[in-house]
């Protein structure tokens, strides 16, 4: 079958399942709510503080939901023999994993644009940049940046939570793994943000954004060779 | 022509067999799982189009030789074949050829009974063909509930299901995980009668099961996994004498 609507089948697939679940979009819409809450309040009544640490909030809450939305991905896969069923199919594996990539990507996403406005607000950043540029070229800028570095995120969540499905400890072991990994990514994305809401600083933003997209390139090359080690048996 | 055959109940003896045609070819195949191996080393060949059951205890390699069969495991050594095409080296081409059934079904509990069926014809390939998985779904008598949710269904339910998958799957080898296990008497009649067709089709079918009777009612020939060994432990007379030369209970050639 064409490859293409094989990872659209996968990604439909997960994403039906969510619609009807909402197990994900519950837990980590909660969750991350939660985090940007309790660091507002830990950064205190300092407003530069507050503006200064607002995408570094924002990363945080993103990046612990994350790691729920990648782990509950394969999680349905393991009820009743589904993922063996599916894998038994002439599936290539490369599809598999970006169907489920693809779906993870679009809810890290989608909470990351829910997540922006709230976190403008409970921070007191200006989500638009101070007016040294167009508001609305800073807003899609940053908005870029929240669709490179989830998809960096989910690149690489994917792929461990999928490795340590079958685990028992797969809970502990998957953000153990992961997160020495998604480092530089969560790193190029902060600072990216931080230089749009902060300043506005385009120049900036777009050096650390052209780093982010270098990231992603590279991660989902090595995700995609090295998938079909991690459900083969 | 030779349907089956393997190691007598002595593994150090091989049974000598040709074949024109082989649907699956296993050649000293050797699996375990870290302690004593489950399959110690087994000879199988089943021919194009016949219908082999393989009985033993608990956790004497049932399963086990299925999932090496669907490219799910790899054998520890040995080689095993699925009409010619290796289980490792050519797995994309074994699983096109390959339909199974899951002993728990397979099925993804958020969604409908219809939804699953379409997504696995997807998946291998087919063409929306909305008809044949109705057909498939009344066939199976889940007609009623296609639209419900898998999570709701009862694990008999789940099993018809797997079974309307096995059918639109339109592989020429069929695996069957306990194909019994959880249906009724009617499902199980249903079993029979989709295997019958299966052979009627030139399918080979290999068949886990621990229902002895229906096996022997509905193989060509009965193989007893034990011990990591292979044995044919009956060959029912309903089976062509000329399509099995097996021994049977280690006992010699027939």
């Amino acid at each position: 079958m064409n490859d293409l609507h094989a990872v659209l089948w996968i990604a439909r697939k997960d994403l039906l399942q969510e619609a009807r679940s909402k197990a994900v979009t519950v837990a980590t819409v909660f969750f991350s709510a939660v985090t940007l809450g309790v660091l507002a309040f830990a950064f205190g009544e300092n407003p530069q503080l507050m503006r200064e640490g607002a995408m570094g909030a924002l990363w945080v809450a993103l990046a612990f939901a994350g790691v729920i939305s990648a782990a509950q991905s394969w999680q349905a896969d393991l009820e009743d023999g589904a993922l063996e069923a599916l894998l038994a199919w002439p599936v290539p594996r490369a599809a598999v994993y970006l169907g489920k990539l693809l779906a993870n990507w679009g809810l890290m996403t989608a909470l990351g644009f829910l997540l922006l406005p709230l976190a403008g607000g409970l921070y007191g950043a200006a989500i638009g940049g101070d007016g040294a540029a167009p508001p609305a070229l800073v807003v899609t800028v940053l908005l870029a940046t929240i669709a490179a570095g989830t998809l960096g995120f989910a690149l690489i969540a994917v792929f461990y939570a999928g490795l340590t499905a079958n685990l028992r400890a797969r809970e502990s072991l998957l953000p153990v793994l992961m997160f020495p990994v998604v480092v530089p990514i969560l790193l190029a994305a902060v600072r990216a943000s931080n230089a749009l809401v902060g300043s506005g600083d385009l120049d900036l933003a777009w050096a650390w954004l052209r780093l982010l997209v270098g990231f992603d390139l590279v991660y989902a090359v090595v995700c995609l060779v090295l998938f079909r080690f991690v459900v083969e048996a | 022509m030779t349907a089956v055959t393997a190691r007598a109940g002595d593994p150090a003896a091989p049974v000598t067999a040709t074949a024109t045609t082989q649907a699956i070819e296993l050649r000293g195949l050797v699996h375990g799982y870290g302690g004593p191996p489950v399959l110690a080393g087994i000879d199988l060949d089943v021919a194009v189009g016949r219908v082999v059951a393989l009985h033993g205890p608990n956790g004497a390699g049932k399963t086990t030789l299925l999932r090496l069969l669907a490219t799910r495991l790899r054998p520890v050594r040995g080689h095993a074949r699925v009409l010619g095409h290796d289980v490792v080296r050519q797995a994309h081409e074994v699983r096109t050829h390959v339909a199974t059934l899951p002993v728990y079904g397979g099925a993804y509990g958020a969604l409908s009974g219809r939804e699953n069926l379409r997504l696995g014809v997807a998946l291998r390939g087919g063409g929306e063909d909305p008809e044949a998985i109705d057909r498939a779904l009344a066939r199976v008598g889940l007609i009623a509930a296609a639209d419900h949710l898998v999570r709701a269904y009862s694990s008999g339910m789940r099993k018809r299901l797997a079974l309307a998958r096995l059918t639109l799957a339109d592989a020429p080898v069929w695996l069957l995980d306990e194909p019994y296990a959880a249906l009724d008497e009617q499902g199980q009649e249903l079993v029979d009668a989709l295997i019958a067709a299966a052979r009627d089709d030139g399918r080979t079918v290999l068949v886990a099961s621990h229902d002895l009777p229906r096996s022997l009612a509905t193989a060509d020939a009965v193989i007893e996994i034990a011990g990591g060994h292979l044995r044919v432990m009956a060959r029912p007379t309903r089976a062509p004498a000329a399509s099995t030369s097996a021994p049977m209970d280690g006992e010699g050639a027939a």
